[in-house]
Protein backbone atom coordinates (compact mmCIF):
# COMPACT_ATOMS: atom_id res chain seq x y z
CA UNK A 1 0.00 0.00 0.00
CA UNK A 2 2.52 2.09 0.68
CA UNK A 3 4.13 2.12 -3.05
CA UNK A 4 1.10 3.47 -4.38
CA UNK A 5 1.05 5.97 -2.20
CA UNK A 6 4.37 6.75 -2.96
CA UNK A 7 3.62 6.66 -6.56
CA UNK A 8 0.71 8.95 -5.63
CA UNK A 9 2.82 11.41 -3.67
CA UNK A 10 5.44 11.64 -6.91
CA UNK A 11 2.21 12.17 -9.24
CA UNK A 12 1.03 15.07 -7.59
CA UNK A 13 3.98 16.73 -7.11
CA UNK A 14 5.15 16.30 -10.88
CA UNK A 15 1.48 17.58 -11.73
CA UNK A 16 1.67 20.45 -8.95
CA UNK A 17 4.87 21.45 -10.52
CA UNK A 18 3.63 21.46 -14.36
CA UNK A 19 0.75 23.75 -13.11
CA UNK A 20 2.74 26.03 -11.38
CA UNK A 21 5.09 26.80 -13.95
CA UNK A 22 1.61 26.96 -16.72
CA UNK A 23 0.45 29.41 -14.68
CA UNK A 24 3.65 31.44 -14.39
CA UNK A 25 4.53 31.27 -18.46
CA UNK A 26 0.85 32.33 -18.64
CA UNK A 27 1.45 33.90 -22.28
CA UNK A 28 2.05 30.27 -23.70
CA UNK A 29 -1.21 28.86 -22.43
CA UNK A 30 -3.48 32.08 -23.19
CA UNK A 31 -1.82 31.95 -27.03
CA UNK A 32 -2.46 27.82 -26.95
CA UNK A 33 -6.66 29.18 -25.44
CA UNK A 34 -6.74 32.19 -28.27
CA UNK A 35 -5.47 29.71 -30.91
CA UNK A 36 -8.38 27.19 -30.38
CA UNK A 37 -10.57 29.98 -30.03
CA UNK A 38 -9.42 31.13 -33.40
CA UNK A 39 -10.09 27.95 -34.85
CA UNK A 40 -13.86 28.08 -34.07
CA UNK A 41 -13.83 31.08 -35.68
CA UNK A 42 -12.69 30.17 -38.70
CA UNK A 43 -14.76 27.04 -38.63
CA UNK A 44 -17.59 29.79 -38.77
CA UNK A 45 -16.42 30.98 -42.11
CA UNK A 46 -15.71 27.83 -43.72
CA UNK A 47 -18.74 25.94 -43.16
CA UNK A 48 -21.15 28.92 -42.88
CA UNK A 49 -23.31 31.12 -43.14
CA UNK A 50 -26.48 28.86 -42.21
CA UNK A 51 -26.52 29.16 -38.73
CA UNK A 52 -28.74 25.67 -39.40
CA UNK A 53 -25.58 23.69 -40.40
CA UNK A 54 -23.19 25.11 -37.57
CA UNK A 55 -25.36 23.95 -35.09
CA UNK A 56 -25.18 20.85 -36.16
CA UNK A 57 -21.54 20.57 -36.56
CA UNK A 58 -21.52 22.28 -33.31
CA UNK A 59 -20.09 18.98 -31.13
CA UNK A 60 -17.55 18.00 -33.64
CA UNK A 61 -16.10 21.51 -34.54
CA UNK A 62 -15.89 22.09 -30.78
CA UNK A 63 -14.08 18.63 -30.00
CA UNK A 64 -11.49 19.66 -33.29
CA UNK A 65 -10.87 22.75 -31.78
CA UNK A 66 -10.35 21.12 -28.60
CA UNK A 67 -7.92 18.41 -29.83
CA UNK A 68 -5.73 21.13 -32.28
CA UNK A 69 -5.40 23.80 -28.89
CA UNK A 70 -3.86 20.05 -26.87
CA UNK A 71 -1.75 19.27 -29.51
CA UNK A 72 0.15 22.66 -28.24
CA UNK A 73 -0.40 22.15 -24.96
CA UNK A 74 1.21 18.64 -24.16
CA UNK A 75 3.96 18.93 -26.47
CA UNK A 76 4.55 22.62 -24.23
CA UNK A 77 4.27 20.28 -21.20
CA UNK A 78 6.95 18.11 -22.34
CA UNK A 79 9.30 20.73 -23.28
CA UNK A 80 9.87 22.39 -19.91
CA UNK A 81 11.53 19.82 -18.80
CA UNK A 82 13.48 18.35 -22.16
CA UNK A 83 15.00 21.93 -23.00
CA UNK A 84 16.61 21.58 -19.01
CA UNK A 85 17.14 17.99 -19.40
CA UNK A 86 14.99 17.44 -16.22
CA UNK A 87 13.85 13.99 -17.83
CA UNK A 88 16.56 12.51 -17.96
CA UNK A 89 17.43 13.91 -14.16
CA UNK A 90 13.83 12.45 -12.96
CA UNK A 91 14.68 9.50 -15.02
CA UNK A 92 17.23 8.92 -11.94
CA UNK A 93 15.50 9.26 -9.25
CA UNK A 94 14.10 6.36 -7.43
CA UNK A 95 10.54 6.67 -8.18
CA UNK A 96 8.29 4.51 -10.82
CA UNK A 97 7.99 5.80 -14.01
CA UNK A 98 4.72 5.26 -14.57
CA UNK A 99 4.07 7.86 -11.31
CA UNK A 100 5.89 10.57 -13.89
CA UNK A 101 3.95 9.74 -16.51
CA UNK A 102 0.38 9.81 -14.63
CA UNK A 103 1.65 12.93 -13.10
CA UNK A 104 2.13 14.63 -16.28
CA UNK A 105 -1.12 13.38 -17.71
CA UNK A 106 -2.86 14.69 -14.51
CA UNK A 107 -1.56 18.25 -15.38
CA UNK A 108 -1.79 17.52 -18.91
CA UNK A 109 -5.71 16.67 -18.12
CA UNK A 110 -6.06 19.79 -16.29
CA UNK A 111 -5.03 21.94 -19.25
CA UNK A 112 -7.43 20.41 -21.58
CA UNK A 113 -10.17 20.30 -19.30
CA UNK A 114 -10.22 24.57 -18.81
CA UNK A 115 -9.32 24.76 -22.68
CA UNK A 116 -12.73 22.73 -23.04
CA UNK A 117 -14.06 24.52 -20.21
CA UNK A 118 -13.25 27.73 -21.93
CA UNK A 119 -13.97 26.97 -25.32
CA UNK A 120 -18.01 25.61 -24.28
CA UNK A 121 -19.49 29.35 -23.66
CA UNK A 122 -17.83 30.53 -26.83
CA UNK A 123 -19.18 27.62 -29.08
CA UNK A 124 -22.42 28.18 -27.62
CA UNK A 125 -22.48 32.25 -28.46
CA UNK A 126 -21.00 31.07 -32.33
CA UNK A 127 -23.29 28.24 -32.80
CA UNK A 128 -26.16 29.17 -31.06
CA UNK A 129 -26.83 26.54 -28.46
CA UNK A 130 -27.85 26.41 -25.68
CA UNK A 131 -26.10 24.30 -22.79
CA UNK A 132 -27.73 25.12 -19.51
CA UNK A 133 -30.01 21.93 -19.63
CA UNK A 134 -27.70 19.51 -20.63
CA UNK A 135 -24.40 20.92 -18.92
CA UNK A 136 -23.74 17.38 -16.06
CA UNK A 137 -23.76 15.24 -19.46
CA UNK A 138 -21.49 17.71 -21.11
CA UNK A 139 -19.00 17.86 -18.21
CA UNK A 140 -18.96 14.44 -17.68
CA UNK A 141 -18.06 13.91 -21.41
CA UNK A 142 -15.54 17.11 -21.65
CA UNK A 143 -13.68 14.88 -18.33
CA UNK A 144 -13.52 11.59 -19.98
CA UNK A 145 -12.35 13.23 -23.01
CA UNK A 146 -9.72 15.53 -21.46
CA UNK A 147 -8.71 12.51 -19.89
CA UNK A 148 -8.16 10.57 -23.04
CA UNK A 149 -6.88 13.32 -24.86
CA UNK A 150 -4.03 14.02 -21.72
CA UNK A 151 -2.92 10.21 -21.74
CA UNK A 152 -2.40 9.87 -25.57
CA UNK A 153 -0.97 13.50 -25.76
CA UNK A 154 1.61 13.11 -23.06
CA UNK A 155 2.43 9.83 -24.46
CA UNK A 156 3.24 10.92 -27.69
CA UNK A 157 4.50 14.14 -26.44
CA UNK A 158 7.15 11.39 -24.28
CA UNK A 159 8.20 9.94 -27.50
CA UNK A 160 8.71 13.00 -29.37
CA UNK A 161 10.33 15.43 -26.93
CA UNK A 162 13.90 14.95 -28.79
CA UNK A 163 13.38 13.78 -31.80
CA UNK A 164 14.06 16.27 -35.35
CA UNK A 165 10.83 17.29 -36.57
CA UNK A 166 9.00 16.84 -33.82
CA UNK A 167 6.01 19.24 -34.09
CA UNK A 168 5.12 17.38 -36.84
CA UNK A 169 5.77 13.85 -35.61
CA UNK A 170 3.18 15.02 -32.43
CA UNK A 171 0.31 15.17 -34.22
CA UNK A 172 0.74 12.95 -37.05
CA UNK A 173 1.43 10.02 -34.52
CA UNK A 174 -1.41 11.07 -32.05
CA UNK A 175 -4.17 12.02 -34.16
CA UNK A 176 -5.16 8.64 -35.42
CA UNK A 177 -4.95 7.41 -32.09
CA UNK A 178 -7.49 9.60 -31.31
CA UNK A 179 -10.04 9.15 -33.37
CA UNK A 180 -12.26 7.00 -31.81
CA UNK A 181 -12.44 9.14 -28.92
CA UNK A 182 -13.03 11.85 -31.18
CA UNK A 183 -15.92 9.73 -32.74
CA UNK A 184 -17.24 9.49 -29.27
CA UNK A 185 -17.24 12.58 -27.91
CA UNK A 186 -18.65 14.12 -30.62
CA UNK A 187 -21.36 11.55 -30.61
CA UNK A 188 -21.99 12.47 -26.62
CA UNK A 189 -22.07 16.17 -27.13
CA UNK A 190 -24.43 15.83 -30.03
CA UNK A 191 -26.74 13.47 -27.58
CA UNK A 192 -26.40 15.60 -24.54
CA UNK A 193 -27.22 18.91 -26.49
CA UNK A 194 -30.24 17.01 -28.16
CA UNK A 195 -31.42 15.33 -24.52
CA UNK A 196 -30.27 12.08 -25.75
CA UNK A 197 -33.31 11.14 -28.43
CA UNK A 198 -32.01 8.01 -29.35
CA UNK A 199 -30.87 6.70 -25.51
CA UNK A 200 -26.94 6.15 -26.53
CA UNK A 201 -25.24 8.98 -24.10
CA UNK A 202 -24.36 5.79 -21.67
CA UNK A 203 -22.95 3.73 -24.58
CA UNK A 204 -20.67 6.51 -26.26
CA UNK A 205 -19.08 7.94 -22.19
CA UNK A 206 -18.66 3.92 -21.35
CA UNK A 207 -16.36 3.73 -25.00
CA UNK A 208 -14.81 7.29 -23.67
CA UNK A 209 -14.12 5.45 -20.48
CA UNK A 210 -12.58 2.27 -22.33
CA UNK A 211 -10.73 4.29 -23.96
CA UNK A 212 -9.27 6.59 -21.00
CA UNK A 213 -8.39 3.17 -18.90
CA UNK A 214 -6.94 1.27 -22.12
CA UNK A 215 -4.49 4.51 -22.87
CA UNK A 216 -3.51 5.39 -19.63
CA UNK A 217 -2.53 1.73 -19.03
CA UNK A 218 -0.88 1.22 -21.85
CA UNK A 219 0.81 4.53 -21.26
CA UNK A 220 2.15 4.02 -17.89
CA UNK A 221 3.60 1.08 -18.90
CA UNK A 222 5.82 1.86 -21.55
CA UNK A 223 6.25 5.11 -20.73
CA UNK A 224 9.13 3.51 -18.57
CA UNK A 225 10.88 2.61 -22.16
CA UNK A 226 11.24 6.12 -22.93
CA UNK A 227 13.22 7.18 -20.35
CA UNK A 228 15.35 4.83 -20.43
CA UNK A 229 17.40 5.94 -23.36
CA UNK B 1 -19.27 -3.44 -68.79
CA UNK B 2 -17.86 -0.34 -67.12
CA UNK B 3 -17.10 -3.06 -64.14
CA UNK B 4 -14.54 -3.91 -65.85
CA UNK B 5 -12.23 -0.81 -65.86
CA UNK B 6 -12.61 -1.30 -61.94
CA UNK B 7 -12.02 -4.81 -61.93
CA UNK B 8 -8.72 -4.10 -64.25
CA UNK B 9 -7.54 -1.46 -62.29
CA UNK B 10 -8.61 -3.40 -58.55
CA UNK B 11 -6.48 -6.26 -59.82
CA UNK B 12 -4.05 -4.59 -61.61
CA UNK B 13 -2.27 -2.11 -58.99
CA UNK B 14 -2.91 -5.19 -56.79
CA UNK B 15 -0.98 -7.78 -58.59
CA UNK B 16 1.18 -5.51 -59.99
CA UNK B 17 2.33 -4.03 -57.07
CA UNK B 18 3.04 -7.24 -55.36
CA UNK B 19 5.28 -8.21 -57.86
CA UNK B 20 6.74 -4.28 -57.99
CA UNK B 21 7.50 -4.79 -54.40
CA UNK B 22 8.96 -8.21 -54.77
CA UNK B 23 11.40 -7.26 -57.57
CA UNK B 24 12.41 -4.12 -55.70
CA UNK B 25 13.05 -6.11 -52.60
CA UNK B 26 15.62 -8.60 -54.23
CA UNK B 27 16.95 -5.88 -56.10
CA UNK B 28 17.77 -3.99 -52.38
CA UNK B 29 18.68 -7.71 -50.80
CA UNK B 30 20.98 -7.94 -53.75
CA UNK B 31 22.61 -4.39 -53.22
CA UNK B 32 23.04 -4.77 -49.60
CA UNK B 33 24.95 -7.99 -49.85
CA UNK B 34 27.30 -6.98 -52.31
CA UNK B 35 28.12 -3.88 -49.85
CA UNK B 36 28.23 -6.14 -46.83
CA UNK B 37 30.49 -8.27 -48.61
CA UNK B 38 32.78 -5.14 -49.49
CA UNK B 39 32.66 -4.32 -46.16
CA UNK B 40 34.20 -7.47 -44.45
CA UNK B 41 37.06 -7.58 -47.74
CA UNK B 42 37.94 -4.25 -46.75
CA UNK B 43 38.15 -5.45 -42.79
CA UNK B 44 40.27 -8.06 -43.37
CA UNK B 45 42.60 -6.87 -45.66
CA UNK B 46 43.28 -3.47 -43.63
CA UNK B 47 43.26 -3.93 -40.21
CA UNK B 48 43.11 -0.77 -38.20
CA UNK B 49 45.73 0.79 -36.65
CA UNK B 50 44.63 1.70 -33.51
CA UNK B 51 43.71 -0.94 -31.44
CA UNK B 52 39.39 -1.97 -31.14
CA UNK B 53 37.77 -0.16 -27.90
CA UNK C 1 14.84 -22.99 -48.10
CA UNK C 2 13.27 -19.53 -48.90
CA UNK C 3 13.42 -19.61 -52.90
CA UNK C 4 11.29 -22.92 -52.47
CA UNK C 5 9.05 -21.08 -50.63
CA UNK C 6 9.08 -18.21 -53.11
CA UNK C 7 8.22 -20.32 -56.00
CA UNK C 8 5.64 -22.15 -54.27
CA UNK C 9 4.12 -18.88 -53.44
CA UNK C 10 4.02 -17.38 -56.82
CA UNK C 11 3.19 -20.70 -58.46
CA UNK C 12 0.05 -20.37 -55.74
CA UNK C 13 -0.64 -16.93 -56.74
CA UNK C 14 -0.81 -17.46 -60.33
CA UNK C 15 -3.02 -20.23 -60.05
CA UNK C 16 -5.66 -18.61 -57.67
CA UNK C 17 -5.78 -15.52 -59.54
CA UNK C 18 -6.50 -17.58 -62.86
CA UNK C 19 -9.28 -19.52 -61.00
CA UNK C 20 -10.95 -16.37 -59.66
CA UNK C 21 -10.77 -14.16 -63.06
CA UNK C 22 -11.96 -17.06 -65.33
CA UNK C 23 -12.78 -20.06 -63.81
CA UNK C 24 -15.33 -19.07 -61.19
CA UNK C 25 -18.82 -17.41 -62.69
CA UNK C 26 -19.76 -13.64 -62.11
CA UNK C 27 -21.75 -12.81 -59.21
CA UNK C 28 -25.46 -12.67 -60.47
CA UNK C 29 -26.23 -9.32 -57.96
CA UNK C 30 -22.55 -7.75 -57.87
CA UNK C 31 -21.46 -8.69 -60.90
CA UNK C 32 -17.91 -9.22 -62.27
CA UNK C 33 -17.13 -6.47 -59.81
CA UNK C 34 -17.27 -9.16 -57.08
CA UNK C 35 -14.06 -10.71 -58.32
CA UNK C 36 -12.63 -7.25 -56.65
CA UNK C 37 -12.88 -9.11 -52.92
CA UNK C 38 -10.82 -11.68 -54.23
CA UNK C 39 -7.48 -9.40 -53.66
CA UNK C 40 -9.46 -7.21 -51.34
CA UNK C 41 -10.34 -9.37 -48.81
CA UNK C 42 -6.51 -11.35 -48.82
CA UNK C 43 -5.04 -7.73 -48.85
CA UNK C 44 -6.72 -6.71 -45.76
CA UNK C 45 -5.83 -9.63 -43.88
CA UNK C 46 -1.97 -9.59 -44.59
CA UNK C 47 -2.37 -5.93 -43.44
CA UNK C 48 -4.23 -6.65 -39.98
CA UNK C 49 -1.60 -9.89 -39.87
CA UNK C 50 1.58 -8.02 -40.29
CA UNK C 51 0.56 -4.93 -37.72
CA UNK C 52 -0.08 -7.85 -35.30
CA UNK C 53 3.10 -9.11 -36.20
CA UNK C 54 5.07 -5.79 -35.59
CA UNK C 55 3.37 -5.36 -32.66
CA UNK C 56 4.54 -8.88 -31.16
CA UNK C 57 7.58 -7.96 -32.52
CA UNK C 58 8.07 -4.76 -31.15
CA UNK C 59 7.24 -7.07 -27.94
CA UNK C 60 9.91 -8.87 -28.23
CA UNK C 61 12.31 -6.13 -28.49
CA UNK C 62 11.79 -4.73 -25.39
CA UNK C 63 11.62 -8.23 -23.53
CA UNK C 64 14.65 -9.10 -25.15
CA UNK C 65 16.60 -6.49 -26.47
CA UNK C 66 17.70 -8.55 -29.40
CA UNK C 67 17.85 -6.43 -32.92
CA UNK C 68 16.19 -9.41 -34.83
CA UNK C 69 12.80 -8.44 -33.14
CA UNK C 70 12.98 -5.01 -34.68
CA UNK C 71 14.22 -6.41 -38.14
CA UNK C 72 10.80 -7.96 -38.07
CA UNK C 73 9.41 -5.33 -36.74
CA UNK C 74 10.05 -2.92 -39.65
CA UNK C 75 9.38 -5.81 -42.01
CA UNK C 76 6.12 -6.35 -40.80
CA UNK C 77 5.33 -2.46 -41.18
CA UNK C 78 6.80 -1.90 -44.86
CA UNK C 79 5.41 -5.01 -45.98
CA UNK C 80 1.74 -4.18 -43.95
CA UNK C 81 1.67 -0.68 -45.24
CA UNK C 82 1.58 -2.14 -48.90
CA UNK C 83 -0.80 -4.55 -47.86
CA UNK C 84 -2.96 -2.01 -46.56
CA UNK C 85 -2.25 0.79 -49.35
CA UNK C 86 -4.05 -2.45 -51.25
CA UNK C 87 -7.18 -3.32 -49.29
CA UNK C 88 -8.27 0.18 -49.25
CA UNK C 89 -7.63 0.76 -53.07
CA UNK C 90 -9.34 -2.81 -53.34
CA UNK C 91 -12.52 -1.69 -51.02
CA UNK C 92 -12.61 1.68 -53.43
CA UNK C 93 -12.66 -0.17 -56.78
CA UNK C 94 -15.21 -2.74 -55.12
CA UNK C 95 -17.28 0.28 -53.95
CA UNK C 96 -17.74 2.52 -57.08
CA UNK C 97 -19.22 0.22 -59.13
CA UNK C 98 -21.24 -1.88 -55.99
CA UNK C 99 -22.00 0.95 -53.69
CA UNK C 100 -21.95 3.51 -56.36
CA UNK C 101 -19.10 5.80 -54.55
CA UNK C 102 -15.41 5.13 -53.99
CA UNK C 103 -15.53 6.03 -50.34
CA UNK C 104 -18.23 4.93 -47.37
CA UNK C 105 -17.83 6.58 -44.49
CA UNK C 106 -20.34 3.42 -42.70
CA UNK C 107 -18.15 0.71 -43.73
CA UNK C 108 -16.61 0.12 -40.69
CA UNK C 109 -13.70 -2.26 -42.08
CA UNK C 110 -12.82 0.74 -44.86
CA UNK C 111 -12.35 3.30 -42.03
CA UNK C 112 -10.67 1.13 -39.68
CA UNK C 113 -8.30 0.30 -42.60
CA UNK C 114 -7.59 3.89 -43.73
CA UNK C 115 -6.93 4.50 -39.98
CA UNK C 116 -4.41 1.57 -40.27
CA UNK C 117 -2.95 3.42 -42.90
CA UNK C 118 -2.12 6.52 -40.98
CA UNK C 119 -0.87 4.55 -38.07
CA UNK C 120 1.82 2.31 -40.48
CA UNK C 121 2.51 5.53 -42.42
CA UNK C 122 3.28 7.43 -38.72
CA UNK C 123 5.08 4.37 -37.58
CA UNK C 124 7.53 3.84 -40.70
CA UNK C 125 8.39 7.86 -40.94
CA UNK C 126 8.98 8.08 -36.99
CA UNK C 127 11.58 5.47 -37.33
CA UNK C 128 13.49 7.29 -39.54
CA UNK C 129 13.90 10.14 -37.42
CA UNK C 130 16.28 8.36 -35.14
CA UNK C 131 19.00 7.27 -35.78
CA UNK C 132 20.61 4.86 -33.09
CA UNK C 133 19.43 1.02 -33.51
CA UNK C 134 18.50 0.46 -30.23
CA UNK C 135 16.66 3.86 -29.03
CA UNK C 136 14.90 3.26 -32.33
CA UNK C 137 13.74 -0.07 -32.00
CA UNK C 138 12.83 0.85 -28.71
CA UNK C 139 10.93 3.94 -29.47
CA UNK C 140 9.00 1.85 -32.33
CA UNK C 141 8.05 -1.15 -30.20
CA UNK C 142 6.59 1.23 -27.77
CA UNK C 143 4.74 3.34 -30.65
CA UNK C 144 3.96 0.48 -32.56
CA UNK C 145 2.24 -1.12 -29.12
CA UNK C 146 -0.39 1.68 -28.27
CA UNK C 147 -1.30 1.52 -32.30
CA UNK C 148 -2.26 -2.31 -31.99
CA UNK C 149 -3.95 -1.30 -28.84
CA UNK C 150 -6.24 1.63 -30.95
CA UNK C 151 -7.22 -0.73 -33.34
CA UNK C 152 -9.69 -3.17 -31.44
CA UNK C 153 -11.33 0.23 -30.07
CA UNK C 154 -11.61 2.13 -33.39
CA UNK C 155 -13.49 -1.17 -35.11
CA UNK C 156 -15.56 -1.04 -32.51
CA UNK C 157 -16.75 2.81 -32.30
CA UNK C 158 -16.72 3.32 -35.96
CA UNK C 159 -19.46 -0.02 -36.03
CA UNK C 160 -21.04 1.79 -33.35
CA UNK C 161 -21.25 5.12 -35.19
CA UNK C 162 -22.94 2.98 -38.31
CA UNK C 163 -25.52 1.52 -36.09
CA UNK C 164 -27.46 4.82 -35.74
CA UNK C 165 -27.69 5.87 -39.34
CA UNK C 166 -29.61 3.14 -41.79
CA UNK C 167 -29.50 5.12 -44.62
CA UNK C 168 -31.70 2.98 -47.48
CA UNK C 169 -29.65 4.53 -50.09
CA UNK C 170 -26.12 3.20 -50.18
CA UNK C 171 -26.50 -0.60 -49.97
CA UNK C 172 -25.80 -2.60 -46.99
CA UNK C 173 -21.78 -3.15 -46.79
CA UNK C 174 -22.34 -6.60 -45.59
CA UNK C 175 -23.59 -7.59 -49.17
CA UNK C 176 -19.89 -8.65 -49.79
CA UNK C 177 -20.13 -11.55 -48.17
CA UNK C 178 -23.54 -13.00 -49.65
CA UNK C 179 -22.74 -14.00 -52.99
CA UNK C 180 -24.56 -16.14 -55.17
CA UNK C 181 -22.93 -18.80 -55.50
CA UNK C 182 -21.17 -19.54 -51.97
CA UNK C 183 -19.60 -22.74 -52.40
CA UNK C 184 -17.27 -22.11 -55.49
CA UNK C 185 -16.69 -18.48 -53.76
CA UNK C 186 -15.82 -19.90 -50.64
CA UNK C 187 -13.17 -21.83 -52.60
CA UNK C 188 -11.84 -19.41 -54.70
CA UNK C 189 -11.20 -16.71 -51.80
CA UNK C 190 -9.73 -19.12 -49.02
CA UNK C 191 -7.35 -20.62 -52.65
CA UNK C 192 -6.24 -16.84 -52.48
CA UNK C 193 -5.60 -15.74 -48.93
CA UNK C 194 -3.92 -18.74 -48.55
CA UNK C 195 -1.66 -17.82 -51.89
CA UNK C 196 -1.55 -14.35 -51.00
CA UNK C 197 0.11 -15.38 -47.02
CA UNK C 198 2.43 -17.63 -48.81
CA UNK C 199 3.73 -14.55 -50.78
CA UNK C 200 3.55 -12.68 -47.74
CA UNK C 201 5.52 -15.15 -45.92
CA UNK C 202 8.28 -15.05 -48.32
CA UNK C 203 8.50 -11.10 -48.71
CA UNK C 204 8.32 -11.13 -44.53
CA UNK C 205 11.67 -13.32 -44.92
CA UNK C 206 13.22 -11.38 -47.69
CA UNK C 207 12.47 -7.97 -45.93
CA UNK C 208 13.77 -9.72 -43.17
CA UNK C 209 17.49 -10.51 -44.17
CA UNK C 210 17.53 -7.14 -45.47
CA UNK C 211 16.68 -5.25 -42.58
CA UNK C 212 19.51 -7.65 -41.01
CA UNK C 213 21.95 -6.84 -43.43
CA UNK C 214 21.22 -3.01 -43.68
CA UNK C 215 21.71 -2.82 -39.81
CA UNK C 216 25.06 -4.43 -40.30
CA UNK C 217 26.27 -1.70 -43.11
CA UNK C 218 25.00 0.98 -40.75
CA UNK C 219 26.64 -0.61 -37.17
CA UNK C 220 29.62 -0.35 -39.74
CA UNK C 221 29.20 3.11 -41.33
CA UNK C 222 28.23 4.08 -37.56
CA UNK C 223 32.13 2.33 -36.39
CA UNK C 224 33.71 3.74 -38.94
CA UNK C 225 32.43 7.28 -38.22
CA UNK C 226 33.83 7.12 -34.58
CA UNK C 227 36.96 5.55 -35.26
CA UNK C 228 37.58 8.34 -38.12
CA UNK C 229 36.80 10.99 -35.54
CA UNK C 230 38.86 9.39 -33.01
CA UNK C 231 41.83 8.85 -35.00
CA UNK C 232 41.00 13.07 -35.95
CA UNK C 233 41.13 13.32 -32.26
CA UNK C 234 44.36 11.35 -31.69
CA UNK C 235 46.50 13.21 -34.42
CA UNK C 236 45.36 16.67 -32.81
CA UNK C 237 46.63 15.89 -29.71
CA UNK C 238 50.22 16.67 -29.01
CA UNK C 239 52.35 13.64 -29.16
CA UNK C 240 52.00 12.33 -25.65
CA UNK C 241 53.77 9.53 -23.42
CA UNK C 242 51.86 6.32 -22.24
CA UNK C 243 48.70 7.50 -24.49
CA UNK C 244 45.81 6.67 -22.66
CA UNK C 245 43.16 4.97 -24.18
CA UNK C 246 40.24 7.12 -24.55
CA UNK C 247 36.50 5.58 -24.29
Amino acid sequence: MNALRADVAVAWQIARKDALAELRGRQAAGSTIFFAGLVLLLFGFALGPDSRRLTEAAPGLLWLAIVFGSLLTVARLHQLEADDGALEELARYPIERHAIFLGKALSGFAAVLVLGGLLLPLVAILYGIDLAAAWPALLATLVLGAIGISAVGTFYAGVTVRMRAREVMLPLLMLPIIAPLLLAAVKATSAALLGDPLGDLGAWLQLLTAFDIVMLAAGAVTYGYLLEE
Amino acid sequence: MQDLAFVIAGWGVIIGGLAAYAVLLLKRLSLARRVSIGIRQQAESAPPPDRPA
Amino acid sequence: MTRILGLVALIAVVAASANALFVVPADVNQGDAQRIMYVHVPSAWLAYLSFGVTALAGIGYLWRRDLRFDAIAVAGAEIGVMFTAFAIWGGMMWGRPVWGVFWQWEDPRLTTTALLLALYLGYLLFRRLTDDPHRRAARAAVVGLIAAVDIPIVHFSVEWWRGLHQTPTIGSPDKVLNPSAPGLFVIALVSMVAAFTLAWAWLMMRRYQLARIEWQIEEHGRLGRITAARRAAMAALPPADGAKEGA
